[in-house]
């Protein structure tokens, strides 16, 4: 490499981590805790489990749980039921307070158990710290534009760290692997501790990095997706008068079992004036049943009034691209260990970027006192003559 | 120092075997459970030891 394009990327290097620099560091912090959020909910606040009961129990109609949360709050909305994720035997019912509540609201959850219909806990959803910390993290309180820089910042993290492998061979033309030079000045020790950390931790940094902007950009898939599909499926309803009369719940999951028979039913979003169904179907997610394709959701539409399946497609391959993204951004797929490696490695994360900033800063203030340091590359070195 | 000049492959063999490590460890845990699990934290595991050898290492 030549000494010419050895200082380009130094240059790129530089002010792609630089501009980033801060935002990371905030996206590193909040993110340590929310590795750990299923433990942390579970600790400070416990959800009630359903009964233990003979396996071989059946299960309640699905109906019986929505008219006992309507019945409950006749002046709100059922809009959406899912099976619970981590209780068994468990269903939740989410209920708005308009019709089209908008996207974020948070709706009131009612637990039930899901064979005897009993409710078991009401949760508004408000509140929390880690809530808080979740939406910092996704988008510092700002919303979509908020997610979307902090996207751009991700950007320019991937950039930072395609330019620092481009300058870690000029770096290491003279050192063995992962060599931390101590006893000299400590620029030089936290040179080679941001060198070694960044090799090691190089592919994962990249995957959350880059599964991290797939992230940001979620919603506008999802709405192209929808802007995709709703218009066709509502086409024939339009115009048309209100529904008077809604298909049975439990005849519609049925069907959509039978339609995507390897898939088991998730959630199952209600006749909704709310962006995300339609006033005229059910939509029944559903997904699969190992690690990867339970990340997987397929969505059947079937018709509010007969209950006839409407549609059963794979989502297109963006939006499967952005569900396999999540768990390999989040570390929440391979048990406590994986997650205590997530944290470990974010850890390191934060070490490589403060030393980095401590260089840049080190460097400023050496230059301003004249004095040369040298922790960078002789030209020599760099340029690939042989000397 | 050593005085020793050494070529792009002698640079990179280390990080990209750690690499290669970091990626089976990820892809592992999403591909199943159980086996597949306790591959991935081993293949992970190694890049941190590795970490925690060089970096607690006087050179």
């Amino acid at each position: 490499m030549t000494a010419r394009s050895v200082k380009w990327w130094s240059l790129v290097h530089k002010w792609t981590s630089l501009v980033c620099t801060l935002f990371l560091l905030m996206l590193c912090i909040t993110g340590l805790p929310l590795i750990f959020h299923d433990e942390i909910d579970d600790f400070f606040q416990s959800e009630v489990s359903a009964r233990e009961l003979p396996a071989d129990t059946p299960q309640a109609p699905l109906s019986k749980l929505i008219d006992t949360a309507k019945a409950r709050y006749p002046a709100r909305f059922a809009q959406v039921l899912n099976w619970d994720q981590d209780r068994a035997n468990v269903v939740n019912v989410f209920l708005s307070e308009v019709p089209a509540p908008p996207p974020g609201k948070r709706l009131l959850k009612l637990s039930f158990d899901s064979r005897t219909a009993d409710l078991l806990e009401e949760d508004a959803q408000e509140g929390g710290v880690m809530r808080t910390i979740r939406v910092i993290h996704r988008d510092m309180l700002m919303g979509l534009p908020g997610e979307l820089f902090l996207g751009a910042m991700g950007l320019l993290f991937v950039i930072a760290l395609v330019s620092g492998v481009v300058l870690y061979a000029p770096f290491m033309r003279r050192l063995e692997f992962g060599a931390v030079r101590r006893g000299g000045a400590p620029r030089i020790k936290w040179l080679d501790l941001h060198n070694l950390i960044g090799a090691v931790a190089l592919v994962w940094l990249l995957a959350v990095g880059l599964t991290g902007i797939i992230n940001t950009i979620s919603l506008p898939l999802f709405n192209a997706w929808r802007a995709q599909v709703l218009p066709e499926l509502i086409a024939p309803h339009l115009g048309k008068p209100p529904l008077a009369r809604f298909a049975d719940i439990d005849g519609v999951v049925a069907t959509a079992r039978q339609a995507l028979g390897g898939n088991v039913p998730a959630s199952v979003v209600l006749p909704t004036q709310a962006r995300f169904g339609t006033p005229r179907h059910f939509i029944v997610w559903t997904k699969g049943a190992t690690p990867i394709t339970s990340r997987l959701f397929t969505p059947a539409m079937l018709d509010a009034e007969t209950g006839q399946l409407v549609a059963a497609r794979g989502l297109p391959w963006y939006l499967r691209v952005l569900q396999v993204s999540r768990p390999l951004h989040f570390g929440d797929y391979g048990g406590l260990p994986l997650k205590i490696i997530w944290a470990l490695l974010d850890l390191a994360t934060i070490i490589v970027i403060a030393s980095g900033l401590y260089l840049w800063l080190g460097k400023r203030k050496s230059r301003q006192l004249g004095m040369q340091v040298t922790d960078r590359p002789t030209t020599v070195a760099t340029s690939g003559v042989t000397s | 120092m050593r005085r020793v000049r050494r070529t792009a492959g002698d640079i990179f063999r280390w990080p990209l075997w750690l690499g290669v490590f970091t990626a089976i460890g990820l892809a592992s845990a999403l591909l199943g459970n159980d086996g597949w699990d306790v591959l991935s934290w081993v293949a992970l595991a190694i890049p941190l030891a590795v970490l925690g050898w060089k970096a607690s290492r006087a050179t």
